[in-house]
């Protein structure tokens, strides 16, 4: 998993970075941002796949697409732009990251 | 065809004149008019609302050929009256097989087999009654020990302790098979109206007048009421009185997920009805209640019935009891049905009592049988010998309901 690609300014304001899961690897992200963002952020480029196999990422980030959908903790289908992204989450994307 | 059915010579007054007018555009009456048009007679079709609007789309689409909870729940005499059915159940399971090919359109049948799983050893004796009774009737279907049945069907929770299995059941589409039945029909030259109720259902003369609630009429030679819910208030448009009752249920069904669930999975001891759709929805159903709405006291049959918490909670407990595996999928969505079901819990096919020329088929498992009563229905329509007996079956068992 490459390294964050978030903006540099707010670095020394926001609060120290916590520790996830994407598809068992270790990654970074920071308490207040949803999955999808941390997703993003570490350069998953495939959230979920449509019935024909295309890779799909966030598109409306209000939780009415279902685009951004992943399995959170085991449970599958979970919007990621609807839920914080926590110490210790395990997240399932079809990417192979 | 029979002499009676034809009808144009002398109804010189007839708007229109018919075979046989079938009321209802479900998984019956489309049937019913494609078996009709394929012999040769003019059919039309009459649905009140669009094809396919009621129980025919609103259930699983279960293809269960082993006697259902609701028949071996209330002991063993009971049982070996539903078991009257056993041979609906046998001709279905061939009916099915062929049944794309027969209609040249995907109807989603799919039979891979099903089980009937026990978590007690209570259930697993009430099993073995059962698959005794069964195949004494001639079906297919053997007992497994719980560890048979997960080498079959790994998915199923260690504490199924036994299962019966019958292989050839499955599922259907519920959205295909109607639509694929009436394009069938309409093809052979059967006309269908949708949006188009029945008012009045009443004999002229040698015939059945039927008003239509836009105010046209049409004569008929037969009706067939193929109506679901409302079949025993067509019954009673025509003055007869016959014991079938709307009754409510309840469906869920979850957001796809991988290929899991291979089976159709009943339970013995309680209310389940579990399987996987192509797409990869798990629907889970079994007979769960739903209340039927009323408006002045009597059933209203155009509201969906209103859903009971403890009818999902229910059926998705029982559903994890069996298979673990689904906590990890969520619901998308609940929903509520009424289909119809006979007070001896025994089908309604064949002629109406105390009249001539108007037919009914309903209850029991209209879905699985759904093909075969159309079929059958047909041929006594048609005046052509059965396959077989359908006399335990006959409407006129319920005669003296009606005073005529």
């Amino acid at each position: 998993m490459p390294e964050s690609c978030r903006l540099q300014p707010a670095r020394d304001m926001r609060p120290a970075a916590l520790e996830f899961f994407i598809n068992g690897q270790p990654c970074k992200a920071y308490p207040g941002e949803t999955v999808a963002t941390a997703l993003l952020a570490c350069q998953v480029r495939g959230f979920r796949r449509s019935t024909s196999g295309t890779p799909r990422l966030p598109m409306c980030n209000m939780g009415v697409c279902h685009d951004c959908a992943v399995t959170i903790d085991g449970l599958e289908s979970q919007r990621s732009c609807m839920v914080q992204v926590t110490v210790g989450m395990h997240v399932e994307v079809s990417d192979e990251a | 065809m029979n002499a009676p059915m034809n009808l144009k010579a002398d109804t010189a007054n007839a708007q229109v004149a018919v075979d046989c007018l079938v009321i209802g555009g479900g998984l019956l009456g489309s049937a019913i008019a494609y078996y009709l048009a394929q012999a040769g007679a003019s059919v039309r079709l009459a649905e009140r609302s669009q094809l396919n609007s009621g129980a025919s789309s609103q259930n699983a689409g279960s293809l269960h050929f082993q006697l259902e909870y609701r028949m071996i729940e209330n002991g063993p005499e009971a049982a070996r009256k539903a078991a009257e059915a056993m041979p609906l159940h046998l001709d279905a399971q061939q009916t099915w097989a062929g049944l794309e090919a027969e209609l040249g359109m995907s109807v989603g049948a799919v039979q891979t087999g099903g089980f009937m799983v026990a978590e007690s050893a209570q259930q697993v004796e009430t099993l073995r009654q059962k698959v005794e009774l069964e195949r004494q009737c001639g079906l297919e279907v053997e007992l497994l020990e719980g560890d048979q049945v997960r080498q079959i069907a790994p998915y199923l929770s260690n504490n199924i302790v036994g299962a019966a299995f019958c292989p050839k059941e499955g599922k259907a589409d519920p959205r295909r098979c109607v639509l694929a039945y009436a394009q069938a029909a309409a093809r052979l030259g059967a006309r269908i109206d949708s949006g188009l109720g029945v008012a009045d259902l009443r004999r002229h003369g040698s015939a059945w007048q039927v008003t239509f609630s836009d105010g046209s009429r049409c004569l008929a030679a037969t009706v067939a009421i193929a109506a679901g819910a409302w079949a025993g208030r067509l019954a009673a448009m025509a003055g007869v009185n016959l014991p079938v009752s709307p009754v409510a249920l309840t469906m869920t069904t979850t957001l796809r997920t991988a290929p899991l669930i291979g089976h159709l999975i009943q339970h013995a001891g309680r209310r389940l009805s579990l399987k996987q759709t192509g797409d990869g929805n798990v629907l889970i159903g079994g007979g769960w209640p739903s209340r039927l709405k009323h408006q002045d006291g009597i059933v209203d049959l155009d509201q969906r019935p209103e859903l009971l918490l403890s009818s999902v909670s229910g059926s998705l407990s029982a559903a994890l009891a069996v298979v673990p595996e689904l906590s990890r999928v969520s619901v998308l969505r609940v929903w509520t049905g009424t289909t119809a079901l006979v007070s001896d819990q025994l089908p309604l096919l064949g002629e109406v009592p105390k009249t001539q020329g108007l037919f009914i088929a309903t209850g029991g498992s209209a879905f699985t049988l759904g093909p075969t009563y159309a079929r059958l229905l047909a041929d006594k329509i048609l005046g052509r010998n059965s396959t077989f007996d359908i006399r335990p079956f006959d409407p006129r068992r319920f005669g003296s309901l009606t005073l005529a």
